[in-house]
C-alpha cells in the first residue's frame, strides 16, 4: 500500500489527548483524570491499514472512538480527508459522518435485536440519504452480497446469526454510506480461531475493492501482523512505537514492543524452541497516576536513570520508524546536518519504496 | 513424562446431553481418554466444541437438569466418579481435584479476603485450625509469586489486578495439593505478558508440586509452549489426540490441520492469505450419525456422511477420528 507513491494522508492525529474526569468529595469536584489517551500522534495514509496495538486498558479503543469524535477531545487536531473534525460544529460533523465508519468488537451488544438485519443495514441510508424504499432495499441486497451475508436472511433478526455472520451484519452496516476509512474496534476478538479468519479476509477483500482505509485495533498482535502495512504499539495512553510491520516485527526498537511480541504463545513447535522470552514484571500502572518520566519505566527490563526522570520523546530514529524511549536518544540529539539528512530520507522514503 | 505408568484419571466413552426446550443438545459424544501423575494434557477446540463441559461433567459441576450424563465411566483414585455420592464428590472437588476458571473476577467472591477465600479449602478439606491454615495460605500465595503474602491476605479480591486474582485462584486450586488439576482457559482473560507470567508460573509449579494438569485453551500457542499431549475435539468429539510434538509436526485430522493454518504468527514466515475454514461448527443437535466436520471438510466423501469415524490408532499415543489417510492420500479401506 505504501509503494503507491505518493500516498496521501487520509488521517492526521497530532497530539491527541483524551482525559475522563475523577470525581469526588461531597461536592464531586474533579479530583484527578484517568488519561486514557495522552498526546498522540499519527497519519494514516489512503488505502493503508495502520494497526493499532496494546493491551487492556492502554486506551487503544479509546484512541479509536476519540477519532470518530465519538467523544468530545480534551485537546489536539484530528483531520480526516482534510477536515478538522476536532472542533467541528453538529452539523458540520453529521456532514462528515458517512466518510468515517465504526466496526465494534461486541456484534452481540452493537446490534440492536429488535430490528432486521435490512432495517440495522438501512438506518445509515435512511439518516443520511433520500434513496427511496426500493432504492435503499436493493442497496441493502448489494451490502449483503458484498459481506457473503445470504439475501434471504434480510428480514431476520440478530439472535437468529452466529458471532461471524453477526460481524458481518456489522460490517456491512459500516459499509452502507460508501465510506473512505473503517475503525475496527477489535471486531475479532469476540469470535472462535475458525470464524477470525474469515472475517480478517473478508475485511482484506473489502478493502481492495473499495479502497477502503482502515484503523484496525487489536490485542491479537499475529492478526494485526497479518492485515496491518504499519503498527503502532500503545502503552498507557502513549504510542510507544510506530513502524512498518515487517520492520517491527523483525526488529521492534521499544523495550515494550520487544517484550510484548515475545510474549505471545507460538504454535510452531520449530520456533516455540527458539522464542526468548521476556517476562515483564507487575502490571500497568493506573492511567490516573502514571509514573514520572517514562511510562513503561516501572516495568522495563532496560530501564535508565534518566527513565524516572525524564519523559522521552515520540521521535522518528530511523526512516519511518517512531519511537518514544531514551535508548535511542543519540539520534535524538544529532547535529543538525544530520537530521537534515534524516529528513531527506524521510521525504524520499515517503515517495519511494519503504515496505 | 513417565510412560504406562497408571493413570490418575481415566475417562471412558463420556456422554453428556443438554435438554432443553428446543430439544436435546448432544454436548459431549464418547469422549475417552487419560491422564498420567505428572503430565500436561491439553484440550483444544473451539467454543461449543464440548471441552469445559467434558471437564464440569467428570466431577459433577453441571447442574442437572437441564444436563444430563448418559453413559461412560471416570476412574480416580480407584473409583468411578460417576457413581459417587454427592457428599464423596464434594470432598474431592477442591480437595484431590483442584479447579482454575476462566474468568478470576467472577470465580472469586468479592465480599471475602482473599485470605478467608484460601483458607476455606484447607479448613473444609484437610481439617486445619485456623492459625495453622493462615501459615499455610501465607505459603501459597508467596509460592504463586505475590509479594508481601501475609499482609496480602486481608485484601479483597477488587485489591488485585487480573494476573494477581488468576494467581490467587492457583494458590486456592493448589491448597489441598492436588493430584489432578483442571484450568479451564485460565489465562484467556488475561493479557499477553500477564499470560506470560502466569504460564512460566505453572512451569516451576509443575517441577515443584508435580501433579497432572488439564489445560483447556483454544490458543494453539499456549499449548505448543506447555503440553506433553494434546486432544483436539470437535463438535462434542474427540477427533485427534497426539504428543504434543507429533500433532503440531504430524497432524492428521483435516480439522487439525487446517486450525494449524488458520492461526497466524508473529514470528517466522508471514502468509499472505489467510486459511479459512469455511462455514460454520455444527449444532449438536441429536446423537452424531456421521462425522461432525464433514460440512467444512475438503476431504469429505461419500462414507463420511453415513458413519461416524472412531478413533483409530495411527502412532505412538497418537490416534485420529477419519476416515481419510493423509499418508496414502486416499480414504482408508472400510
Amino acid at each position: 500500500m505504501l509503494d503507491a507513491a505518493p500516498a496521501k494522508k487520509l488521517v492526521e492525529v497530532d497530539n491527541l489527548k483524551m482525559h475522563f474526569p475523577i470525581q469526588g468529595g461531597i461536592l464531586r469536584r474533579q479530583i484527578g483524570a484517568v488519561k486514557a489517551v495522552d498526546g498522540v500522534t499519527f497519519d494514516i495514509f489512503e488505502g493503508e491499514t495502520l494497526g493499532l496495538v496494546g493491551e487492556s486498558g492502554c486506551g487503544k479503543s479509546t484512541c479509536g472512538r476519540a477519532i470518530l469524535r465519538l467523544y468530545e477531545l480534551t485537546d489536539g487536531v484530528v483531520k480526516i480527508d482534510g477536515s478538522n473534525i476536532a472542533d467541528a460544529s453538529t452539523e458540520e460533523l453529521r456532514r462528515l459522518r458517512p466518510a468515517m465508519q465504526m466496526v465494534f468488537q461486541d456484534p452481540q451488544a452493537s446490534l440492536n435485536p429488535r430490528m432486521t438485519v435490512a432495517a440495522i443495514v438501512g438506518e445509515p441510508l435512511m439518516e443520511h440519504s433520500t434513496m427511496s424504499k426500493a432504492d435503499r432495499l436493493a442497496r441493502v441486497y448489494e451490502l449483503m452480497d458484498a459481506v457473503g451475508l445470504n439475501r434471504d436472511f434480510a428480514n431476520r433478526y440478530p439472535h437468529e446469526f452466529s458471532g461471524g455472520q453477526r460481524q458481518r451484519i456489522g460490517i456491512a452496516r459500516a459499509l452502507a454510506l460508501n465510506p473512505k476509512f473503517i475503525v475496527c474496534d477489535e471486531p475479532i476478538a469476540a469470535l472462535d480461531v475458525s470464524i477470525q479468519a474469515q472475517v480478517v479476509n473478508l475485511l482484506e477483500d473489502l478493502q481492495e475493492k473499495l479502497g477502503l482505509t482502515y484503523l484496525f485495533i487489536s490485542h491479537d498482535l499475529s492478526m494485526v501482523r497479518h492485515i496491518a502495512d504499519r503498527v503502532a504499539v500503545m502503552y498507557l495512553g502513549k504510542i510507544v512505537e510506530l513502524a512498518p510491520r515487517d520492520a517491527l516485527y523483525s526488529g521492534p526498537l521499544h523495550p515494550y514492543t520487544e517484550a510484548l511480541l515475545s510474549a505471545v504463545p507460538e504454535p510452531d513447535p520449530s520456533l516455540e524452541a527458539k522464542v526468548e522470552r521476556i517476562i515483564l514484571q507487575g502490571d500497568v500502572p493506573s492511567p490516573a497516576n502514571p509514573p514520572k518520566g517514562c511510562n513503561f519505566s516501572t516495568r522495563c527490563p532496560k530501564v535508565m536513570d534518566i527513565c524516572h526522570e525524564i519523559e522521552p520523546e515520540f521521535d522518528e530514529v530511523q526512516p519511518w520508524r517512531f519511537t518514544a524511549c531514551h535508548l535511542y536518544k543519540e539520534t535524538t540529539n544529532q547535529t543538525a546536518s544530520q537530521k537534515a539528512a534524516s529528513t531527506e530520507a524521510h521525504k524520499s522514503a515517503q515517495l519511494g519504496e519503504p515496505k | 513424562m513417565p510412560d504406562g505408568a497408571t493413570p490418575v484419571l481415566d475417562v471412558h466413552n463420556l456422554k453428556t446431553v443438554f435438554r432443553t426446550r428446543g430439544g436435546e443438545v448432544h454436548a459431549v459424544n464418547s469422549v475417552s481418554f487419560d491422564l498420567r501423575p505428572g503430565e500436561l494434557l491439553g484440550v483444544v477446540g473451539e467454543s461449543g466444541s464440548g471441552k469445559s463441559v467434558t471437564m464440569m461433567s467428570l466431577i459433577g459441576l453441571l447442574p442437572s437438569p437441564p444436563a444430563e450424563v448418559r453413559e461412560g465411566t471416570v476412574s480416580f483414585d480407584g473409583q468411578d466418579l460417576l457413581q459417587t455420592d454427592p457428599e464423596t464428590l464434594r470432598n474431592i472437588r477442591g480437595g484431590d481435584i483442584g479447579f482454575i476458571f476462566q474468568d478470576p473476577m467472577t470465580s472469586l467472591n468479592p465480599v471475602f479476603t482473599v485470605g478467608f477465600q484460601i483458607m476455606e479449602p484447607l479448613k473444609e478439606h484437610l481439617g486445619l485450625r485456623k492459625a495453622a491454615a493462615r501459615k499455610r495460605a501465607a505459603e501459597l500465595l508467596e509460592l504463586v509469586g505475590i509479594p508481601d503474602a501475609t499482609r496480602r491476605l486481608k485484601d479483597y479480591p477488587h485489591q488485585f489486578s487480573g494476573g494477581m486474582r488468576q494467581r490467587v485462584m492457583i494458590a486456592i486450586a493448589l491448597a489441598c495439593d492436588p493430584k489432578v488439576l483442571i484450568a479451564d482457559e485460565p489465562t484467556t482473560a488475561l493479557d499477553v505478558t500477564i499470560q506470560a507470567q502466569i504460564l512460566e508460573l505453572v512451569k516451576e509449579l509443575r517441577q515443584k508440586l508435580g501433579m497432572a494438569i488439564v489445560w483447556i485453551t483454544h490458543d494453539l500457542g499456549v499449548i505448543a509452549g506447555i503440553a506433553d499431549r494434546v486432544l483436539v475435539m470437535y463438535g462434542g468429539q474427540v477427533v485427534e489426540h497426539a504428543p504434543v510434538k507429533g500433532l503440531f509436526g504430524n497432524p492428521q485430522h483435516p480439522y487439525t490441520r487446517m486450525l494449524l493454518e488458520t492461526v497466524p504468527s508473529v514470528r517466522g514466515e508471514r502468509a499472505s492469505r489467510l486459511q479459512v475454514i469455511q462455514g460454520q461448527p455444527p449444532i449438536l443437535g441429536a446423537a452424531p450419525e456421521a462425522c461432525p466436520f464433514r460440512d467444512r471438510c475438503p476431504q469429505r466423501f461419500e462414507r463420511c456422511d453415513r458413519e461416524n469415524p472412531l478413533r483409530r490408532e495411527i502412532g505412538q499415543r497418537h490416534d485420529v477420528a477419519c476416515f481419510w489417510d493423509f499418508n496414502a492420500g486416499a480414504p482408508l479401506n472400510a
